[in-house]
């Protein structure tokens, strides 16, 4: 369990942290929290030329902010920084919910949200809240700056959009509804998920839904939105009928695999199940309170 | 031969200058060039938590950190634990509620307990449990290692 030998790098600025990953011609990857980057490294999965120590970037990269609707948060923002950040609590409760999902202690004091969008892992926590909450990729190369939304992100299973010379630099999410559930399944505590689930959206006085938002982790090649479903549910109230419609629909987003932790026919067993019990659960709920 | 890289860091209150493989991981790194072999290694791909060690004060897996990033850090290992003489109140708590049995995931336990007790929070013994998943033990199951935790943060039981 021993990295093959490669080169360190710990660049001083996001400048030299680009300019570092353009020298290796893509051969380099950048080093964040390293929870799931070193194990990669120790069973020799990747063997990377170089790689590039982006923690001491935290006055670049380090930052959560409000700015008017939207929450900037920096790519090397830690899962135990977004668990006690009020201005997370405030404006993205779903975020914070997930983060406690994550991991342990230990890796939630290590692991970036950044380091977990680029990892692109398709049972990841933060891949899928990002997904469900519309947020949009911000990455910089020695190019320049460049923003891709979520939903063309996510290429398949740990494949994204990034160039191999570009540094994921931070997320922008929206203003996102008060009304949130994210709801996860796994063999065991900690363990990789077999489904997880978040639903986001606001009802009005009537009880009508906008904004409806499904996002689904464990069953496909990467964290995908159920369009049909959410189709089903916007502008319309909660009934049980149109609840069980909508969790029948989300079938139509799944194609999961079959792996040592299940099933792809268990897995398409339990994903209407459960969505049906976070949606009823959703329509009958309070705002969402942490 | 592969690069070495010079690295100053902090270990156990005492500054340490080292030449390190940047490929090395830090458990390694204070187990085989610092001879610091409290810190145990487990699986090293950051599921046991055995190698659980304070870096600035926060609990990290010292396998899924290299050597070189220590560079400017402090860390602290199970050996700052103990005075001189006798045992420090976590190790005493470890001992009087017989929260080990071979020994070998103590130290994990006791340096995650270590930033639990200084983070100051409130904790029930469920908050307590849950902050301890990431180290396994394989002996007994967690209750007497919880309950030491518990009795060490939140002070003595009359239930136990």
């Amino acid at each position: 369990m021993k990295p093959a030998p490669l080169q360190y790098v710990r660049p001083a600025s996001v400048a030299e942290a680009v300019d570092a990953l353009e020298e290796h011609g893509g051969m380099a990857r950048v080093l964040a929290g390293g929870q799931s980057l070193v194990p990669m490294l120790g069973m020799r999965l990747m063997r990377p030329s170089a790689l590039v120590d982006i923690n001491d970037l935290g006055a670049e990269l380090g930052k959560i902010d409000g700015r008017g609707e939207e929450t900037v948060i920096g790519a090397l923002v830690r899962y135990s920084a977004l668990e006690t950040s009020p201005v997370i609590a405030e404006r993205l409760p779903l975020l914070q919910e997930v983060v406690r999902h994550i991991g342990d202690r230990q890796v939630r004091n290590r692991g970036t949200i950044g380091g977990a969008v680029a990892q692109s892992d398709p049972t990841g926590e933060m891949p899928l809240v990002c997904l469900t909450l519309g947020a949009r990729v911000v990455a910089r190369s020695v190019r320049g700056e460049r923003t891709i939304p979520i939903e063309e992100f996510f290429e398949g299973s740990y494949a994204n959009a990034l160039e191999p010379e570009e540094l994921l630099v931070g997320l922008r999410f929206p203003l996102a509804p008060v009304h949130c559930r994210f709801f996860e399944r796994g063999r065991k505590h900690n363990d990789f998920a077999l489904l997880s689930i978040a639903v986001a959206g606001s009802p009005d006085a009537d009880g009508r839904w906008s904004g409806v938002r499904i996002g689904l982790g464990g069953v496909n090649d990467t964290p995908v939105l159920a369009e049909a479903a959410a189709a089903r549910l916007e502008g319309r109230t909660w009934d049980t009928a149109t609840i069980a419609e909508a969790a029948e629909l989300a079938l139509e987003a799944a194609d999961p695999p079959d792996d040592v932790r299940a099933s792809a026919e268990y897995r398409n067993h339990l994903l209407p199940i459960q969505l049906r019990r976070v949606l009823t659960d959703l329509a009958g709920a309070e705002p969402w309170k942490t | 031969m592969e690069d070495l890289i010079e690295i100053t860091v902090t270990v156990n209150g005492r500054a340490v200058h080292e030449r390190v493989p940047a490929r090395m991981h830090a458990a390694d790194f204070l187990r085989g060039q610092l001879g610091l072999t409290g810190t145990h290694v487990g699986c090293e791909q950051g599921v046991c938590g055995m190698c659980t060690v304070l870096l600035d004060g926060e609990a990290v897996k010292s396998c899924l950190l290299l050597a070189p990033q220590l560079d400017g850090h402090e860390v602290a290992t199970v050996e700052s634990l103990a005075p001189d003489e006798g045992l420090a109140p976590l190790q005493q708590a470890f001992k009087e509620a017989h929260a080990l049995q071979c020994g070998f995931c103590t130290p994990g336990f006791l340096m995650t307990a270590t930033a639990l007790a200084r983070s100051g929070r409130t904790l029930s013994r469920d908050d307590i449990r849950e902050e301890l998943t990431g180290v396994l033990c394989r002996c007994t199951g967690y209750e007497n290692i919880v309950t030491a935790v518990d009795r060490h943060i939140n002070g003595e039981h009359v239930d136990v």
